[in-house]
């Protein structure tokens, strides 16, 4: 049997087919809500880095320095190996919940830097403005410097959310059935001949999600910059 | 001795003593003595470098002096536990970049401070039982309509809806300047306001300092156009090496300078 005999094998197949779609649901479910656990660790992590220094912000200001220097320094899958067996090695305890602790608090590291870079992009002059009227440091960050700064940081957000999608697929790891471990499982079954043939159509599956997330950020982008000049 | 001359009868809006500020190991300004009075137009002078933006900027507190102090009202504003953003509602300051906010429009960048400042008082009086008069809404709407008195003072009413990318330099700085204006200053400061203009755009935002300055409104200019210093300042300050070296009127500083440093900086710039 030829390569795209076997594709269209798999394809036609209602079991293997329910099974990608199992992994594909699995893979989906972890990236949206590790996503949106990451925004929101990441831009908690940048407001306390932007900060102006002050005595009681000294300690939040240590922490979140470690907290990224800890996340971006190690790999994705170690981490993921201690939350699975140290941390949440508690019996019955979801997979799914524990990866998208995992991944959540892996992405708000790389987040908090984007966000951070976007809001120091905008012109210290805009604050400068903001804080000569009178307004007050948190006024100004959100009145004026934060929605600029999100022009600035959407090409770097859905770099990010992009790379978190793939990076999932490290749950197959720990024998979760995501999209990867849905194309194992069948590869190692009778009817297949190889691994070739699954994992190829797992991996456009990845491509397509990934094609449609950049195509709707170029959007986002788009209808940002068009709000600029009117 | 000379400088003594110079009184005025007006109350004293900031009185500064002893102000020194310094980056790191770098003394920037090493004190520094001003009265500035109700209705004083002052224009600081000096070369590059020497300290001018850092003393006004430490004026409203937007570099925390290192120590001094600057009694604004009565109160020394230089003291880090006061809420400064209450006496900065008070004390204007227009910028060389004009930093207008990107992402509002021109009549917006006007209002906002206005709206946030009375917001925030009327919330505050509700809370003390005061019976508010006036909703979030009239207020807007009164800010609006003043925001747009201003626009039409300085030409710009039908820009009002735009955003300042789109607006000339010349017309940034105007609309910088009536947005100070909008919060009802006590003083207004001026840091080099048209050294980022093209010269066929100075004039225009010099004519709006000149009528705000016949108006009577307080001024501490930071400039390089000595010709402008002359004809508008009462008073002219020349800084260098951090301390204010001379000052007097335009006549004695420009025509009868004591002091060589400036001597030697006039026979530069004019
Ligand atoms: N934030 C800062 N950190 C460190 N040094 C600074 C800072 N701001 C200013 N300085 C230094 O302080 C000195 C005075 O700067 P300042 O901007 O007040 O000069 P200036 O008189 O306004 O000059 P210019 O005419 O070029 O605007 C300079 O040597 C400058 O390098
Ligand atoms: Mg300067």
């Amino acid at each position: 049997m030829t390569f795209f005999a076997e594709i269209w094998e798999l394809l036609s197949s209602a079991k293997y087919m329910s099974m990608l779609f199992t992994g594909l649901g699995t893979t989906l479910v972890v990236s949206l809500f590790s996503a949106i656990l990451g925004l929101f660790l990441g831009t908690l992590v940048a407001l306390v880095a932007i900060c102006p220094d002050s005595p009681l912000m000294k300690l939040p200001k240590i922490i979140c320095k470690v907290y990224v220097t800890v996340i971006r320094g190690t790999p994705m899958a170690l981490q993921l190996f201690i939350m699975m067996y140290a941390i949440f090695a508690i019996r019955g305890f979801p997979q799914e919940i524990t990866a998208i602790i995992a991944f959540g608090i892996n992405s708000g590291a790389y987040v908090s830097e984007s966000i951070r870079g976007g809001i120091l992009s905008v012109d210290i002059g805009q604050t400068e403005a903001g804080r000569a009227l009178g307004l007050p440091y948190g006024v100004t960050l959100m009145k004026i410097v934060i929605p600029q700064a999100v022009k600035n940081v959407i090409p770097a957000i859905g770099n990010e959310l992009i790379a978190l999608i793939k990076e999932t697929s490290i749950v197959s790891m720990i024998g979760m059935y995501d999209l990867t471990q849905a194309a194992k499982v069948i590869g190692a079954g009778n009817n297949m001949a190889s691994y070739i043939v699954p994992m190829s159509v797992a991996a456009c599956f990845y491509l397509a999600i990934v094609y449609t997330l950049s195509f709707g950020i170029k959007g986002i982008e788009k209808r940002l910059r068009a709000g600029d000049r009117r | 001795m000379e400088s003594k001359k110079i009184e005025s009868t007006s109350e004293v809006l900031f009185s500064i003593k002893d102000l020194h500020k310094s980056f790191g190991n770098h003394e920037v300004l090493g004190g520094i003595d001003l009265d500035i009075h109700n209705g004083d137009q002052i224009a600081i002078i000096g070369p590059s470098g020497c300290g001018k933006s850092t003393f006004l900027r430490c004026i409203n507190c937007m570099e925390d002096p290192t120590s001094g102090s600057i009694i604004f009202e009565g109160v020394d504003i230089a003291d880090t536990s006061i809420d400064i953003n209450v006496h900065r509602e008070n004390i204007g300051m227009v910028f060389q970049q004009f930093n207008l906010f990107n992402n509002k429009t021109v009549i917006e960048n006007i209002m906002l401070a206005p709206v946030y400042v009375r917001t925030k008082k009327l919330r505050r009086s509700s809370k003390s039982g005061d019976a508010p008069k006036l909703t979030k809404a009239d207020i807007k709407k009164e800010e609006r309509e003043r925001a747009m008195a201003l626009l039409r003072r300085i030409g710009l009413e039908d820009k009002a809806d735009v955003y300042p990318s789109t607006l000339s330099g010349g017309q940034k700085q105007r609309v910088a300047i009536v947005r100070a204006l909008a919060m009802n200053p006590k003083v207004i400061l001026f840091d080099e306001p048209t050294s980022a203009l093209d010269p066929e755009m100075v004039g225009e935002v010099l004519d709006l300092m000149k009528e705000l300055a016949k108006e009577g409104m307080t001024m501490v200019i930071v400039t390089h156009e000595m010709g402008f210093a002359r004809e508008v300042a009462d008073r002219i300050l020349f800084i260098d090496e951090g301390k204010i070296k001379e000052q007097g009127t335009p006549e004695d500083v420009f025509d009868h300078p004591k002091d060589p440093r400036l001597q030697e900086f006039l026979s530069k710039v004019l």
